[in-house]
């Protein structure tokens, strides 16, 4: 079997959560097929910027080719455009505009797809919302598989995506309430999809006190891991966990891993280690005694299924369904809406040993069942392999014609969004093959 | 917040979650709610905002805003017709031919923005009103907080005040006897003339005062006659009618205020006394000979001098801080 994973930026030092995720399935699906990564020059998801580097190259065994990106994000242009259409009625041509500002736009990267899509059994199109996933997927779309990534944002209310939705062979979703969202957004029930997710390279033996001693960590804490980033939830996340450290008699300091676009707290209790490498991510993640995650906005928390995998307990922002329906379908993770909530469940762990312990079990337990490697290879092999068996059932819709596409008649996505129905999953996790 | 009912190796979020939340209202029905502390800043606001320093009717003004009228400009605008549809038609077909006179687009691409601009402004003066309702409820909660600090710390400054002159009037009843102790010791060359650290004074005032070696009786009659206004019968007292005659004269000085009566009544004795921060040469300077010098010297100036700097006779200062230079004790009373 060949396959081709297509993604917007690919690389070792990109850490970003679709693209680790394209990494990650590229390297595990290598071992039972051939595989080709297809991606741009671009390692800046703000700019899009061309990188120098070689056309083609391998990285960790898997043959990388890259396109060229056309343009550069225009920001201005694109936070007009996404004005445009996320909040007023507009066109199928103001979306299509607006795809084009969002970027990665590489005509190079689709006119290849086009041209060499019969050479591969199937196309993995990663994160729906880029051009090259939404132009890729249309170019190859009897063989297209789409690993949408999608989040409960307005680009989900769009409505050139309804049909590229129902019209790949098949979905690869990351939990039932990103599948409950796309299948109510386009209804495409009848498109073969299964909830995976993704696996992780978790260390076995994790070794918590050679963090300590190489970071000098002292004492109890607690971990966030990932972008700090005012769209991640940081801000919320200091301001309650300054109030905990304020207003109660805790002893729990906040440990921060990963890039930061924020100003950080000067707190005596917060402390930013910056990026590290997988292994002292790791080691951090089995010392701390709970794994933070304040996001809104998931369709997956990789960083969840990790510390799950480590026998931490998690505790999430209940604001984001996708959080909380792996919280409650783990049985290993807590949740808050408010101050308030934030500081019991905090005091809650780090008063008892025990709870931690056994949300931390429950997640192990539960990574082991649904996350572990062979678990999520297995996943895809079996799509994959019913999918060459069976023809496919449904063709990607084309665009209307040019007057059509001119008609402003559209909704407004964050209108679309709104009428969508929220809450977590509480079915069991991953549940398995749906179609 | 911290225990849970749930003890098992299964537990169930959902459960805890819901006890969590439990907790939650429980504790909020002691606390104030939201609702109650904006109702009591509602009613404090009154009583406590200073109606020339802040605008008691900001909110009411504030609720009292209309925004101004938006409009609508969209791409059709300039060609919209309500009365004849076909028209719109006609201008639309039109446009090109407009197009070659003058471009409308950046026309009304700008009044676009401005339409936008107007609804982000109203959206904004809502922000505002909602930015300046919760400073006026933050203001009331800090006023009532910092009345109440006020109260407090007017107490304790009370309270540090009866202790200063407690103090003073422990260290005063103190020095009698050393005093005389000192003059009997003066005769025999012993051990016990090395200043000994005072359980009172700080131990760098001890060499300043010369006149004091307590012994352990004078340690123990100091603190236990202290209560009594006087000191005890020690080994080395004076007559009886040298301290009578020495302690009606301190009395005169004082208008009658026993230290007994300074120690032992908090209530009566902050009534016409000098601030703390006047010094005591009564105790803390070395005790000069009972009938004579600084000390009357000094209650002689009366308030007149309340800020007048001891003589540097006095050991240099009390250890009670700079401001500890006044006339002393007994002129204070």
């Amino acid at each position: 079997m060949k396959l081709a994973i297509v993604v917007q930026r690919y690389g070792q030092a990109i850490s970003g959560g679709a693209e680790l995720h394209a990494r990650y399935i590229a390297e595990h699906l290598a071992r039972h097929a051939e595989v080709d990564v297809l991606t741009t020059y671009a390692s800046d998801y703000v700019t899009w910027r061309n990188e120098p580097g070689p056309a083609d190259e391998r990285i960790n065994g898997i043959p990388v080719r890259r396109f060229h990106v056309e343009h550069e994000r225009d920001l201005l242009a694109f936070s007009r455009h996404s004005a445009r259409v996320f909040e007023h009625r507009h066109s199928l041509a103001d979306e299509l505009r607006w795809l084009d500002a969002e970027g990665p736009t590489s005509p190079a990267l689709v006119n290849h797809i086009a041209a060499h899509a019969d050479s591969y059994d199937f196309c993995l199109f990663f994160s729906y919302r880029y051009y090259q996933a939404y132009h890729g997927a249309r170019a190859a779309a009897r063989r297209a598989v789409l690993v949408p990534t999608a989040e409960r944002d307005p680009a989900i209310g769009l409505t050139m995506f309804q049909p590229l939705f129902r019209g790949v062979r098949a979905l690869m979703y990351n939990s039932p309430e990103e599948q409950a969202m796309i299948q109510t957004v386009s209804g495409n029930q009848d498109v073969p999809g299964v909830v995976v997710g993704v696996g992780s390279d978790v260390p076995a033996n994790p070794r918590p006190e050679r963090f300590r001693q190489k970071y000098g960590v002292e004492g109890r804490f607690a971990i966030y891991v990932g972008r700090i980033d005012g769209n991640k939830g940081c801000n919320e996340l200091f301001e309650f966990f300054e109030g905990y450290a304020r207003d109660v008699y805790g002893h729990l300091s906040l440990l921060l891993i990963g890039q930061t676009l924020l100003p950080l707290p000067q707190h005596p209790r917060i402390r930013h280690l910056g990026f590290l490498d997988d292994a002292d991510k790791f080691d951090a993640m089995a010392a701390a005694d709970l794994l933070v995650i304040p996001s809104y906005f998931e369709s997956l928390s990789m960083v969840a299924l990790e510390a799950w995998a480590l026998g931490r307990p998690v505790v999430a922002n209940a604001k984001c369904d996708v959080l909380k329906g792996q919280c409650l379908r783990s049985n290993a993770g807590l949740f808050y809406e408010s101050y308030a909530e934030f500081l019991s469940v905090i005091q809650s762990l780090e008063r008892n040993r025990w709870l931690g312990a056994t949300l931390g079990t429950n997640g192990r337990r539960f990574f082991r069942e649904h996350y572990e490697w062979p678990v999520i290879e297995r996943k895809y092999l079996d799509l994959l392999e019913r999918l060459a068996r069976e023809p496919a059932r449904s063709t990607m819709e084309p665009l209307p014609p040019w007057i059509e596409r001119r008609r402003r008649n559209l909704p407004p996505a964050q209108d679309v969004v709104a009428r969508l129905p929220r809450g977590a999953s509480l079915e069991p996790a991953a549940a398995g093959l749906r179609s | 917040m911290s225990d849970f009912n749930v003890r098992s190796d299964s537990v169930n979020v959902e459960q805890i979650m819901e006890q969590v939340r439990d907790r939650i209202r429980e504790k909020r029905g002691v606390d104030y709610t939201e609702q109650q502390i904006r109702e009591l800043a509602a009613l404090k606001l009154e009583k406590f905002l200073d109606p020339r320093g802040v605008r008691s009717d900001l909110l009411k003004e504030f609720r009292g805003v209309e925004p101004d009228p938006n409009f609508a400009f969209e791409e059709d605008t300039l060609f919209h017709s309500t009365r004849a549809p076909f028209l719109m038609w006609i201008r639309r077909l039109l446009r090109p031919v407009l197009k070659l006179f003058f471009n409308p687009n950046p026309l009304i691409d700008v009044l676009h923005t401005q339409s936008k601009l107007n609804a982000l402004n109203a959206s904004r003066h809502q922000l505002y009103y909602e930015l300046i309702h919760n400073l006026v409820v933050e203001a009331t909660r800090l006023g009532i907080e910092v009345r109440n600090l006020k109260m407090r710390v007017e107490s304790m400054d009370a309270r540090v005040d009866f202790s200063e002159r407690r103090a003073r009037a422990l260290e005063g009843a103190v020095m009698y006897r050393p005093q005389v102790e000192d003059e009997r010791e003066a005769t025999r060359p012993s051990p016990s003339r090395s200043p000994a650290p005072s359980p009172i004074a700080p131990p760098e005032r001890a060499p300043s005062r010369p006149m004091f070696s307590p012994t352990p009786a004078a340690q123990i009659s100091s603190s236990g006659s202290a209560g009594t206004g006087g000191p005890g019968p020690g080994p080395g007292a004076e007559s009886s009618g040298q301290r009578s005659k020495r302690r009606r004269r301190r009395r005169g000085r004082r208008g009658g205020a026993p230290a007994a009566a300074i120690m032992g009544s908090p209530a009566g004795s902050p009534q016409g006394v000098a601030p703390p921060a006047s010094d005591a040469p009564g105790g803390d300077a070395p005790a000069p000979p009972a009938d004579s010098g600084p000390e009357r010297d000094a209650a002689e100036q009366g308030p007149s001098t309340p800020f007048a700097k001891p003589p540097e006779a006095h050991g240099g200062g009390s250890g009670q801080g700079p401001a500890t230079g006044s006339g002393g004790a007994d002129d204070e009373q």
